[in-house]
Formats: structure tokens, C-alpha cells, sequence
């Protein structure tokens, strides 16, 4: 720590702090315009000057110049006020005073300082400028005629999205913020320029002109998309959440989000939501009264073991646990899973025999401590954004090393010196043995790894994976195989990460065993910037592990019970908040389970595909309507409480199980946080934890590991001549099927396409947006050709969001499907 | 006191006024002089063919009885406009904070003070019967 004085107060600040952060931990305010907390220090604005008696009283920047010690700081003198308002001036000589008409007016930096500094007049004149304002994306209008020059748009795209899609063009008074070519936006549209913009350059289309600023109502949230557990605050207006607001104190991530989370939120206040129950008579849905469709509902679940259910990963933790209940205590049925029963299985399998636990045994915020990042797929990014956000920080910031290994290049393989290793689809778990395998020849293993349970078992069967014999069957050298194996073995601090998901059927326990077995032989797991992260896809995905929301001792499993569906076995099917016709693989098989079942409960938001299909419908209510706890993917559990009234009749899936226990003769908690009690009591880490007690931050429940090597089975990647491999997965800022309810996701990918690379469309004679017909044993889909240099001969991706375009009529739930694409 | 005095009084000032301009308005045939600062209907001002209001908020945002509701839009050009902009007569309480916060100059109040109606949606004034005509 550093001593200072600050206006004539002596105070203390660490040794790295500028001048103008050691202010504001001391709670000194000195304006500022071009300063974010995630960025570098730029010193653009001069708004931040102070003078130091030590500088001889000179006026310099505080946000770019470090503290030392005894340093002599006045922050508000009248000569610094004086500079101040010449600052403020010569912006507003140029900036169009349009705060009428200006959607930035109430929350805008410059406005706030011009009334805080009371610049009334101007002693300069000269022209506004007459840039054209660029309307051409839905999501993001840029008007660089209010523009101040701050960089602050510049520097978040290139310091933490790394996408680099604005820039300073021209030079001296010319100087603007353009995009390439002087052409209009075209990014991933991300909105982390909109957030930080301190004027009203970058605005956010979707909610212009829906508010003023100061007459919405903020509610701090956790976001309802992916895993990651990003923090956000809606905007809220007449009970609409009309925004989401950007605050740099918020979580890890400090308010950094991706388009999904800012961009789409519209779901919640969605005209297509469900208002009341439905219930189908004579062969359609009508309405219905809630105690009309809960009677049927009741009378259904008297079944026992005829009776199953399905639950989407976007619950909270209290209604899981409440659902788990209804169904096993009341009911009477074990018969209970969640996403397609085999998503979950790298924490439910995997993860359980290697590690002894069902959660990652690292953080988020290992990223940025790590030393060597290995990254299963570039999808990582696509899947979650913000992770992939923490991924560049750590490369371009910390000098982190970063190795892919995945079976298409993507936005991380652009990163500074990252490696991209890509093999052939289907084949990473042979190719993490082969690490293994070097890493064992080259007796870089960790000197506590022999006594790890399983070792010689390992050993032995490691033998069969050789870097050369994988390298054939996978596409990659023997070298690069050693090559990653040095380099993870080598680095003092090394984390793993892979996403997990619906759509990532290789993503399993076997994969999962194969990377705890590369950390464990290497010693890496259980210290700071170490060990393995699995990236749940869904908010709650880890919550539902950790409530055992998935098939356990006789219970069936997801893919089972649609088969019971079919054979008659189970004759009620209770499916909250899941759209299998849409997500789960093989929609053919779906379709017949759900249509062979007596009676298909459904409670969800919207009229899904799955619902259209349901004897009763029960409205669902969003997260936005609703108290509990999500648990993000490194297992930390997070608040959160409703910020808007429940829309229409809907009714929270809380108040739903809670009703139809009761009508079951069983007795209900009376509270989420009742039932959050009663969960802290029986889950492991969860110990202690209480709704108040969670806070704005949430906590960790801590993991503990019991290690050991279990050999991971790798399977036999397909290959058949003249048909490419195709690979599933999610696209960038979409998740599950529900974001097709946002604007944001929607406008970035609109539909579904199949992408391919170069030399197959070239052989194929196909061109870009070409309708291609892909058949596969299951079934054929016709799709839109997109055609980029990422993918590799061989391969093709299709993402799997969009019920208009269903890949799982085409995909039945392998990792690699062999399909023919043809004009 | 003489008690007849008072009484002749009185007659000779209503004798008086018998010659005098009468203080009755005779309403409705009569009209009376509004003052120029009086603050009746409100009246959104119309400039270029084209109401002046920029849908800015400030209106609803000062106003005291929460009567004003706007929505704002855009026009062809990506103009600022009011698509909705209603006044409820019944909550207004005729303060002309709305007038003084507008920064364009757009809304004034006029003389118009007849404001009785048969229904209450009739009190609810829409952009199209604001507008001055």
C-alpha cells in the first residue's frame, strides 16, 4: 500500500492504483469520460485533471498517472475547475446540443457534467459536424456527430471482445470513430461499444425511444441464457422489462455482457407468452381455468411409476428440487431427467468418477490466473460468450498461452499466438489419451499421480494410444501431439475448459474422464489457475445437477422415458419448460414418444413446438418473474427476485409443483426460501447458504475432489466415402431454443444454416445461400449454404436452435453424423 | 341613527348601477376576455406543417398530477416524434409546468377553458385534438 494525501486527507491506496483510482477507493469523485473500470487507462478526455505539489502543481491526467508515495494531490482547485470547463467547452463545441431528441439525455456522462460544471455558454464558435449516422443494423445506431472521442468503443471491442470492429479514422479535428471501409456496423453486435459509450454515439436500437432513463425501475438480475452466471439489471417500465443496463460493478465480468444477455431479453414481455392454461378438448387447446387444468394435472400424476418428467436446466434451484419432490415423494416415479439425459453426463458420469464430485473443481476466474489455457472446440466462445470474453482477456492481458484443440477453427484460433490443433470430428478423446500418453512417455507426470486410484489400470490402457497410432486416426501429428503434451505438462498453472450442451453429444463422460485425467496426471487440479472447467450450457444446468434432477437408481433417463413413451410404459409425461421436438436428437422418435403418450402435461412460456402437442398447457413464468437461486456452471449460486409482476395468468413452476403437492395430499413449503433451506441442508457445499445471506456477489459452494483415473472409451470416428461429417453445436449468441425470442439473437443469426468449407462447396459446385439438401439415415433437411474458411474439408456444422430448420431431424444424437449434402 | 338613512343609501347605489355597464357576463352568448397567460387546454404547436414535439419526456417527467403519457417513435427520416402523446384532463390540474420544462417550445396553453364533457374517455386528449389548429 502507498501513503498520499488527497485534499489534504492522507489515505492509502495499492501500489498499482492511478491517481484517479486511488480516489475513487477512497471516495473522491474526479470526472471522467474515456475511463472504464475493465479497460486500460487511455487519458483522452482531460476531464480527470488534478494537480500534484510534487509535479509543481502542473494539471495532469489522474486516470493515466500511477501513485507514489507522499505524493500531494489537489483533485478540485480553482485553476483545475477552470480547466475543467474549457474541456467541457471545446467538446460541447462540436457535440449537437440534441438532448431532446437524444436517447442518451438522463444517463449521459457529458450531460451530467455540463450541469455539474455549470457550462452555461460557449466562448467559441464553430460548425457542428455532419457525419451520416449509420442506421443499417437493427441493434446498434451510430451517430458520430455526438461523439467525444473517448476510444472507449475502440478499446472494448479490441481489449475484450477481440473482434476489432471500430476504429479512429482520420486525423486531428476530422478525427471519427469508423468501422472498416467507412462502412456501416457489421460485427457480432455484441453491444459492449453501446454499454460504455459515455454520449449518445453507440445507442441501443431496441430501446429507443421506449423510455427516458430516470423513469425506469432497475432491478438487479443473473441472466436467464448460458451457464456463465453473468449479473445484469434489467430496466423496467409500466411492468415491461424494457433494457438491461449496464454496470461496471457487477459481477466477475463487471457488467460486460454478449448480445444474448443484452440484446435478448425480449422474451419476457413477449406478445407470444403464454396467458392462460390451455387444455385440449375435442382435439384442440382451449382455455382453461387454473383449477380446471390442475385438476387434470392432479389426476394424472396419480399414475406411480407411469408417470415421468422432464425439466428444462432453466428452473431455479427451488423448483427443481420442489419438482424432484412432487414427483419422487408424491408421485411416486423416479422417472425424472433433464437436458436429453446425456448433456449433464460429464458431471453426472464423468466428473463423479473421476473426480468424485458433480461440479468442476475450478472457477471463472481461474481463466485470467491460469498460465495455459487448453480449450476442447472453439465453441466455447459461441456457447459462452462471456467465458470466451475472460479467454482474451487472459491471452492478450496476461500473456496466457492458449491451445485449442477442436474439429473447426473459430474466433479463438485469431487469437495472439494461439494454437488451433484440428483433428478429425469425433476424435478428442483419443486424441486427449494420446496427451496422456506423451505425457507419460516423457515422464512429465505429477510426482502424487502414481497414487491416484487407477493408476496402472491408466497406464496400461493408455498404451494403445500412442501419439502416432491417434495421429492417423485423428488428423494430427505425432508432434503436435507431443507438442500440446509439453507445453500443458510444462506450464505451472494450466485449466481445461469444454462446453457441454444439448447439442454436444460427444461432450460426455468419456470426454470428460479423458481431460480429469490429463489434469490429474499432471498434478493440476485444486490450486489457484488450475484444473478443469465443464461449461454447462443453461443458467441453471449445474442447480439441476446439484439437485439431482436427472435419472438415478431405477429412474429412467431423458432418451428412456421417450422410449417408455412409445412402448406405453409411461402413460403421463410432465415436461417444464423442455422443448424436446425442437432440441432433443431425432425429432422423429420424439414426435412418436410424444404422440404414443396418454397425457403430455406441458408448463413452459411460449406455445412451443412440444406444447402445441400437450393434452393440458400451464403458463410458465420467466426468470424475470421469479425469486430463487441459479447455480452458474462454476457453481456459483446466485439470487435472484422477481423485477416485474407475473404476466397474464401465469404462475411461477414454484407455485405450480407447490399446488399439485398439496392436491397430492403432501405438504408444500411455504416459501422459495423455505425450500432453499431445505436444500442448503442435504447438498453438498451448499451448507449454510441462505437466500439474504447469498448478497449481490452470490457464493461459491465449494467442491471437493476425490480423485481417480478411470480410462476413458474413445469411440471410432465414422468415415464414409463421398459423405462429410457432420458436427452439432450452438451458434454465437444463441442458447437452448428460447433465444429465438430475443431480438438481439435473432437478428445476429436469424435461421439456420449449414456451414462448410471451401474445397466441398467447390466440389459440390455450391455457392453461399444456396439451398443444399442434407440427408442422413434419419431424415433430410434442406438448409442454406454458408460457406467459410474456419471449417475443414470434410466437415460441416449446423446449428441446432431453430424449430423452423430442426437438425435433429437429420441428427440422431451421435457426436458425428455422415451425411450427403447435395444442391 | 336615523333608521331611514341606510335605507335610502342603499337604494341610491342600486340606483346607481342601474346606470351603470353591467358585471354580468351574460354566458354563453356573451364571451368573456381571457387574459393572455391564461392557462387553459393545452396546445401542441405546429411548425413546418408539423408538430414541434420532439418526444423528449420532460413533460410527463415535471408534471405533478402524472397526467401527461407519451410515447415516443421515429419517423421516415429517423426523426424523433410523439406517436402517442395524451393529456387526461380530469387528472390535470393546470399548474403549466409542462409548458415551462418543454425544451423545444412546443406545447402552450391556451385560452380554451370549456372543458365539460358527457364521458370520461372524452376528458383524455389525444396528440390529434392537442394539435393547434
Amino acid at each position: 500500500m502507498v501513503n498520499l494525501i488527497i485534499n489534504d486527507k492522507p489515505v492509502t491506496a495499492p501500489k498499482d492504483s492511478t491517481i484517479y483510482d486511488a480516489a475513487k477507493i477512497n471516495g473522491i469523485k474526479i470526472p471522467i469520460l474515456c475511463h472504464d473500470k475493465k479497460l486500460k487507462p487511455f487519458g483522452a478526455c482531460r476531464m480527470c485533471l488534478v494537480e500534484v505539489e510534487q509535479m509543481k502543481g502542473r494539471q495532469i491526467p489522474a486516470c493515466t498517472t500511477p501513485i507514489t508515495e507522499g505524493m500531494i494531490i489537489q483533485t478540485a482547485t480553482p485553476d483545475i475547475i477552470k480547466a475543467r470547463k474549457l474541456v467541457l467547452e471545446l467538446l460541447l463545441l462540436n457535440h449537437p446540443l440534441d438532448c431532446p431528441v437524444c436517447d442518451k439525455g438522463g444517463d449521459c456522462d457529458l450531460q451530467n457534467l455540463t450541469y455539474e460544471y455549470q457550462v452555461n455558454s460557449n466562448r467559441f464558435v464553430d460548425s457542428k459536424f455532419q457525419h451520416k449516422i449509420d442506421y443499417n443494423n437493427p441493434l446498434i445506431e451510430r451517430d458520430m456527430n455526438r461523439c467525444v472521442l473517448c476510444g472507449k468503443c475502440v478499446r472494448i471491442c479490441d481489449q475484450i471482445v477481440g473482434y476489432g470492429a471500430l476504429t479512429f479514422i482520420d486525423r486531428g479535428i476530422e478525427t471519427k470513430i469508423g468501422c472498416e471501409f467507412e462502412d456501416g456496423l457489421n460485427c457480432e453486435f455484441c453491444g459492449s461499444c453501446v454499454s460504455v459509450c459515455p454520449v449518445g454515439s453507440l445507442l441501443a436500437r431496441p430501446f429507443k425511444n421506449k423510455a427516458r432513463f430516470w423513469a425506469l425501475t432497475k432491478h438487479s438480475s443473473v441472466c436467464g441464457y448460458c451457464g456463465t452466471g453473468c449479473n445484469l439489471t434489467l430496466g423496467v417500465k409500466d411492468n415491461k422489462v424494457l433494457t438491461t443496463i449496464y454496470d461496471e460493478n457487477q459481477g466477475f465480468h463487471k457488467g460486460q455482457l454478449c448480445a444474448r444477455g443484452r440484446f435478448g431479453y425480449q422474451f419476457i414481455n413477449s406478445e407470444k407468452r403464454l396467458m392462460t392454461p390451455l387444455v385440449r378438448k375435442n382435439g384442440n387447446l382451449v382455455e382453461a381455468t387454473w383449477e380446471e387444468a390442475l385438476e387434470i394435472v392432479t389426476a394424472r400424476l396419480r399414475g406411480g411409476t407411469s408417470v415421468a418428467a422432464l425439466a428444462t436446466a432453466r428452473l431455479t434451484n427451488e423448483e427443481l428440487s420442489l419438482f424432484k419432490k412432487l414427483m419422487i415423494e408424491n408421485v411416486g416415479s423416479k422417472n425424472i431427467d433433464h437436458s436429453g439425459g446425456y448433456a449433464h453426463s460429464a458431471l453426472t458420469e464423468g466428473f463423479t468418477r473421476s473426480f468424485g464430485t458433480t461440479a468442476a473443481p475450478s472457477t471463472i476466474l481461474d481463466i485470467q490466473k491460469s498460465d495455459y489455457l487448453l480449450v476442447v472446440k472453439t465453441d466455447a466462445y459461441e456457447t459462452h460468450p462471456v467465458i470466451g470474453f475472460e479467454i482474451n482477456l487472459a491471452v492478450k492481458n496476461n500473456g496466457v498461452k492458449l491451445t485449442i484443440l477442436s474439429d473447426k477453427r473459430g474466433k479463438l484460433s485469431k487469437l495472439p499466438d494461439a494454437r488451433t490443433a484440428v483433428h478429425v470430428p469425433g476424435s478428442e478423446v483419443a486424441v486427449l489419451n494420446a496427451i496422456c500418453k506423451s505425457i507419460l512417455d516423457q515422464k512429465l507426470i505429477s510426482a502424487t499421480a502414481a497414487s491416484i486410484p487407477g493408476f496402472a489400470q491408466l497406464e496400461s490402457a493408455l498404451a494403445a494410444y500412442t501419439p502416432e497410432a491417434v495421429a492417423s486416426q485423428s488428423g494430427l501429428t505425432a508432434a503436435e501431439i507431443n507438442q500440446i503434451a509439453i507445453d500443458y505438462a510444462s506450464a505451472a498453472k494450466a485449466l481445461i475448459l469444454f462446453p457441454t450442451g444439448l447439442a454436444y453429444a460427444g461432450h460426455n463422460a468419456e470426454l470428460a474422464s479423458a481431460v480429469a485425467n490429463l489434469a490429474l496426471l499432471t498434478g493440476k487440479v485444486g490450486s489457484e489457475g488450475c484444473g478443469v472447467l465443464c461449461m454447462n450450457e443453461k443458467n441453471n444446468s449445474q442447480g439441476a445437477v446439484d439437485m439431482g434432477f436427472y435419472a438415478q437408481e431405477d429412474g429412467l433417463n431423458a432418451l428412456k422415458i421417450l422410449d417408455a413413451c412409445t412402448s406405453g410404459a409411461v402413460k403421463t409425461l410432465f415436461i417444464a419448460g423442455e422443448n424436446p421436438l425442437a432440441s432433443y436428437p431425432n425429432s422423429a422418435k420424439v414426435k412418436s414418444a410424444l404422440d404414443a403418450v396418454e397425457c403430455l402435461i406441458v408448463s413452459d412460456l411460449f406455445l412451443t413446438e412440444t406444447a402445441a402437442r400437450a393434452d393440458v398447457v400451464l403458463p410458465a413464468c420467466s426468470y424475470a418473474e421469479k425469486e430463487g437461486t441459479f447455480t452458474s456452471t462454476d457453481r456459483r449460486v446466485q439470487y435472484i427476485k422477481p423485477a416485474i409482476k407475473k404476466i397474464g395468468k401465469s404462475r411461477t413452476d414454484f407455485e405450480i409443483f407447490s399446488s399439485l403437492i398439496v392436491a397430492l395430499g403432501g405438504a408444500a413449503p411455504a416459501s422459495p426460501a423455505a425450500e432453499f433451506a431445505a436444500i442448503s441442508a442435504v447438498t453438498p457445499g451448499y451448507a449454510g447458504m441462505t437466500h439474504t445471506g447469498l448478497g449481490v456477489e452470490g457464493c461459491f459452494a465449494p467442491v471437493e475432489v476425490k480423485p481417480a483415473f478411470v480410462v476413458p472409451q474413445s469411440a471410432a470416428t465414422p468415415v464414409e466415402a463421398g459423405k462429410l461429417a457432420l458436427v452439432t453445436g450452438s451458434v454465437l449468441y444463441h442458447n437452448g431454443t428460447l433465444s429465438q425470442h430475443g431480438e438481439g439473437p435473432m437478428f445476429v443469426c436469424p435461421d439456420a444454416y449449414i456451414e462448410m468449407s471451401r474445397a466441398d462447396a467447390r466440389n459440390k459446385t455450391i455457392i453461399e445461400d444456396d439451398l443444399v439438401t442434407v440427408s442422413s439415415p434419419s431424415g433430410t433437411l434442406q438448409l442454406k449454404a454458408k460457406i467459410t474458411p474456419r471449417m475443414p474439408e470434410g466437415v460441416v456444422f449446423i446449428p441446432y436452435h431453430f424449430p423452423a430448420a430442426p437438425v435433429n431431424k437429420v441428427w440422431s444424437g451421435s457426436a458425428v453424423t455422415m451425411v450427403t449434402v447435395a444442391k | 341613527m336615523n333608521p331611514i338613512a341606510p335605507i335610502i343609501n342603499g337604494l341610491s347605489i342600486t340606483l346607481k348601477h342601474m346606470f351603470m355597464k353591467p358585471v354580468t357576463l351574460q354566458y354563453p352568448s356573451e364571451r368573456p376576455k381571457v387574459a393572455t397567460r391564461y392557462r387553459g387546454l393545452h396546445g401542441l404547436k405546429v411548425s413546418h406543417s408539423r408538430a414541434k414535439c420532439v418526444a423528449c419526456y420532460l413533460c410527463p417527467t415535471v408534471c405533478p398530477a402524472k397526467c401527461i403519457t407519451v410515447e415516443a417513435g421515429e419517423d421516415s427520416s429517423h426523426n424523433k416524434i410523439a406517436t402517442r402523446y395524451e393529456i387526461d384532463m380530469l387528472r390535470c390540474i393546470f399548474c403549466g409546468y409542462c409548458v415551462e420544462a418543454c425544451p423545444v417550445d412546443a406545447l402552450k396553453m391556451t385560452g380554451e377553458f370549456e372543458l365539460a364533457n358527457y364521458s370520461r374517455e372524452d376528458f383524455i386528449y389525444s396528440k390529434e385534438r392537442l394539435l393547434e389548429k
